[in-house]
């Protein structure tokens, strides 16, 4: 026997796929009526968001008196805030996504034999075009030339911090949201586009948007974060040690 | 017992208005809320209803128009100005990379503006962002360009931000009334 429903003001009995009560034609989807409205809000928190992440990475990658090393600590803790207090204001829709149901050792090799190779490929098709594409890398790097153990600070500030946080940030929060409001695919391609212009590099887009597409897709189809973490971590850890290699 | 009818061949009959399948049974559509057994005045009702929310439609589908015309013409403005500032510093070193941005630019402009027939939302949202963050990045490198044109700015932020919530207000409609 399918699963039925009562009808809210005849209390007939329908399917749950009845979209009308068959015997009085009230609407059984109650969600329908303040549905835009409630999208609406979804959408401006989001848009707040992503705000605020372009002033920031605006304000960090072309503004000379942002690039020391305080201000640069201080960026990063307000980038990995934000992401984390707009997970947690979603709490009861994002928590699912700290889950890892499918856990499996072979997929998690695979997942960052995958990155490192993409990694690999990219890195010699940019420098076959010859241009800058690890380019706030760079920047990274002068800023920690003469502290001690740079090296270390250098991983961490290019493969871990970034890995965890913009997972959380856009494929946690942004991506969650625009799922409520959109379909699944519209959803992955608007975080991805999103996720890629905020890079604010023009040549980087062309990796950056199929990148950002698959780990979206990883994150819907395995339905959680953790996959998209390591494969962010192998992918910048293996351009990063290109770089001090 | 004679006069009942098995479930498995129940008669189905198909809804005049949505053409969804309805069992014999079935005082309202489940589908769409058709009064399948109303009197011709309740289905008329029901009929003119979904007219004036067809009208709804018709009027989201010209903001959603407009939004994506906004989208070809920034298209156009990206190509324009690359072509005006070419010609302006033809003999500097940085000109083919500005002109490159600008082309490129145009390029996901005109690629957002050519599907966003099919997928409204993702077309309106992604170039609603790329705008904004052009825009930030040009106010930051000179603060003075944020005056400049501030109206058409102003009209193009605004046609997408409709176009944005006509998406929604149509994916709704097209959701609740069964329409394909």
């Amino acid at each position: 026997m399918a699963e039925t429903r009562l009808c809210a003001q005849c209390g007939a009995s329908n399917g749950v796929n009845v979209k009308f009560c068959s015997s009085c034609g009230h609407k059984q989807i109650e969600t329908f009526n303040s549905q835009t409205a409630h999208n609406w809000k979804l959408l401006k928190q989001t848009a707040l968001f992503y705000c605020i992440y372009i002033l920031i990475c605006a304000l960090s990658s072309f503004v000379d008196y942002f690039k020391t090393i305080g201000w640069f600590l201080i960026i990063e803790i307000i980038i990995a805030g934000t992401a984390v207090i707009f997970f947690a204001y979603n709490w009861a829709n994002c928590k699912k996504l700290l889950r890892w149901p499918s856990f499996s050792f072979p997929k998690l090799a695979a997942y960052g034999a995958f990155a490192m190779t993409s990694a690999l490929l990219i890195h010699y098709i940019a420098n076959w075009v010859n241009v800058i594409v690890f380019s706030r890398d760079y920047y990274y790097y002068s800023i920690f030339a003469d502290s001690p153990g740079s090296a270390y600070l250098i991983i961490f500030f290019t493969a871990i911090t970034p890995a965890l946080f913009e997972e959380l940030g856009f494929r946690g929060y942004l991506l969650q949201s625009l799922l409520n409001i959109a379909d699944t695919g519209q959803a992955v391609f608007i975080s991805a586009f999103l996720f890629a212009i905020i890079h604010l590099s023009f040549i980087s887009l062309f990796w950056l948007i199929p990148f950002a597409l698959f780990l979206g897709y990883t994150r819907v189809k395995e339905n959680t974060i953790w996959y998209g973490v390591f494969f962010h971590f192998c992918f910048n850890l293996t351009a990063c040690l290109f770089e001090l290699l | 017992m004679e006069n009942q009818i098995p479930v498995a061949v129940q008669l189905t009959e198909k809804c005049a208005h949505c053409n969804a399948d309805s069992k014999a049974e079935d005082t309202f559509c489940t589908q769409c809320g058709y009064p399948l057994k109303g009197t011709e005045a309740e289905q008329n009702k029901f009929i003119s209803e979904r007219q004036v929310e067809e009208i709804d439609m018709f009027t989201y589908n010209k903001t959603l128009r407009q939004a994506s015309n906004t989208l070809y013409y920034l298209a156009g403005v990206f190509i324009f100005a690359g072509l005006i500032y070419f010609f302006i510093h033809k003999d500097e070193v940085d000109v083919v990379s500005v002109v490159i941005t600008n082309i490129i630019m145009a390029a996901i402009f005109l690629v957002l503006g050519a599907y966003s027939k099919r997928k409204p939302l993702a077309c309106l949202i992604s170039g609603l962002s790329l705008y904004v963050i052009v825009q930030v990045l040009n106010a930051i490198i000179e603060p003075i360009s944020i005056a400049q044109g501030i109206i058409i700015k102003i009209v193009i932020i605004g046609y997408m931000i409709k176009g944005i919530k006509s998406a929604m207000e149509i994916e709704k409609i097209r959701k609740e009334n069964n329409i394909a």
